[in-house]
């Protein structure tokens, strides 16, 4: 049945009509309402925040549910060649316990230095933990959910990290849960340097999964594949000394890393306060809600 | 394309199902839904969910839904997927009335034009996605949108099924 012909029907001419003159309107109000996305993308942080309370314990729990069947065959995979793995695993401890006393030694070298020289360094208690639930998979956006909201403190902005590195930054705080701004999405950039020779380079999503590096100083390419990159602290968000990415391949005159936090299987992840909340207050001219 | 007509079990006796009409919104919106699976996906190579089912059921049907509904339903999956709010709003109302014009152009129809056509659409989308991240600061080149409307136009035949699927049950055929 073509609606574009309703037949003699004066009532379904009408309805025909109208309903087109509905569609012309949704589509302007749709028009208007992205417009108002670009401007002003934080004027709907509190519809959009409600929405995430509304759908983020679903995930939540649906995402225990597939961990623990991931477990159990990951568990189960363990036992195969099991004593192979128990002797590799010693020897990489006894590496470890080696490392360990010297880095206990490095670092208290490095208290009595910095006692020496009276630097002061205010310590950085993280906001609230919680877990990475989900996240977007059918767009060119790289966002995931996370189990935490401004219940628990969590601001717009503020840096999350795991364990074993850095995941990304809050973009959307509901009271239950927020949409974090991964790493590997094109719109993160992130000051970071290589920890081998500690030169400053700059990071950005690529929204595949990985991140592209790039030298602050052109010239030679200063990375070598298997390097290291943590963040710089520069530009007051994300606190210096997390490890980002580990570099897998060189290009032209940078190189692609894969970030060492794969938010797909972190377990826990903490919500830390900016590093230095004026100097981002300042910048990003940020949420009103901070003063 | 609804066959049930020549099957061998016919429901004779069997009416609709309760609130049948609304049953072709309230599936596009389930399939918004889907966005809450625990998915922690790296590339984001996933079809659009809710829209692949309303294009689905526009195909199958003219009078699935008034053209209108798009908007508010593609408000609410921009609020469950949390894309930019007006950027389904505004694809999913621009592909109903699409799929209006391609109702008066099209002399006849059959499963390859209607494939055709979500191809077309599905297109549309991706790009006015790739788009609407470029203006908001995430500019990735146009090829990135290739793999996921690949996957996309590949779904789009098993949507159609399910949707089919629903459409007889909702009727009680």
């Amino acid at each position: 049945m073509a609606t574009a012909r309703p037949g003699w029907s004066r009532k379904a001419q009408y309805s025909l009509f109208f309903s087109f003159i509905a569609a012309i309107a949704g589509l302007l109000i749709g028009l208007v309402l992205l417009a108002v996305s670009f401007v002003a993308p934080r004027s709907y942080a509190a519809v959009r925040g409600a929405a995430l309370d509304a759908t983020a314990p679903v995930t939540g729990g649906l995402r225990q549910v597939t961990a623990t069947v991931n477990g159990l065959f990951s568990g189960a995979g363990n036992y195969w060649d099991a004593a192979h793995q128990n002797a590799q695993l010693k020897r990489e401890r006894e590496l470890m316990i080696q490392r360990i006393i010297e880095a206990k030694a490095i670092s208290q070298e490095n208290r009595e230095l910095k006692a020496a020289l009276q630097l002061r360094e205010h310590s950085r208690a993280p906001v609230a933990s919680g877990r990475v639930v989900g996240s977007s998979f059918s767009s060119p956006r790289r966002f995931a959910v996370f189990s935490a909201g401004s219940a628990d403190g969590v601001r717009i902005g503020m840096p999350v990290r795991s364990p074993t590195g850095l995941i990304g930054r809050v973009m959307d705080a509901g009271a239950l849960a927020s949409r974090v701004l991964l790493v590997s999405d094109r719109a993160s950039i992130v000051p970071a340097r290589i920890l081998r020779t500690g030169q400053p380079v700059i990071s950005q999503g690529r929204g595949d999964g990985t991140v592209d590096l790039r030298p602050l100083e052109v010239g030679r390419n200063p990375f070598r594949p298997g390097d290291i990159v943590i963040t710089s602290g520069t530009g007051g968000l994300y606190p210096p000394l997390i490890p980002i990415a580990r570099v897998i391949r060189l290009d032209d005159d940078g190189a692609i890393a894969r970030p060492l936090a794969d938010p797909g299987s972190t377990s826990f992840a903490v919500v830390e306060q900016p590093y230095e909340p004026a100097a981002v207050g300042g910048t990003t001219g940020a949420s009103p809600e901070r003063q | 394309m609804v066959r049930a007509a020549l099957s061998q079990k016919r429901n004779i006796g069997q009416g609709p199902v309760a609130a049948a009409q609304y049953w072709p919104a309230f599936s596009v919106m389930l399939a918004s839904l889907l966005a809450v699976l625990p998915i922690v996906s790296m590339n984001g190579w996933f079809p659009n969910f809710g829209f692949l089912v309303l294009i689905a059921w526009r195909l199958l049907r003219a009078d699935a839904f008034p053209a209108w509904w798009g908007a508010p339903l593609g408000l609410f999956n921009d609020l469950v997927t949390g894309s930019p709010v007006g950027l389904s709003v505004a694809v999913w109302t621009m592909a109903m009335l699409a799929l209006d014009i391609a109702d008066q152009r099209t002399q006849w129809r059959g499963y390859w034009l209607e494939w055709a056509i979500a191809a077309v659409l599905l297109l549309g989308q991706e790009a006015a996605e790739w788009r609407v991240a470029q203006i908001m600061g995430a500019s990735l080149p146009f090829l990135s949108i290739a793999p996921p409307l690949l996957i996309s136009i590949l779904a789009f035949p098993i949507a159609a099924w399910i949707v089919a699927r629903i459409d007889r049950w909702r009727l009680g055929r």
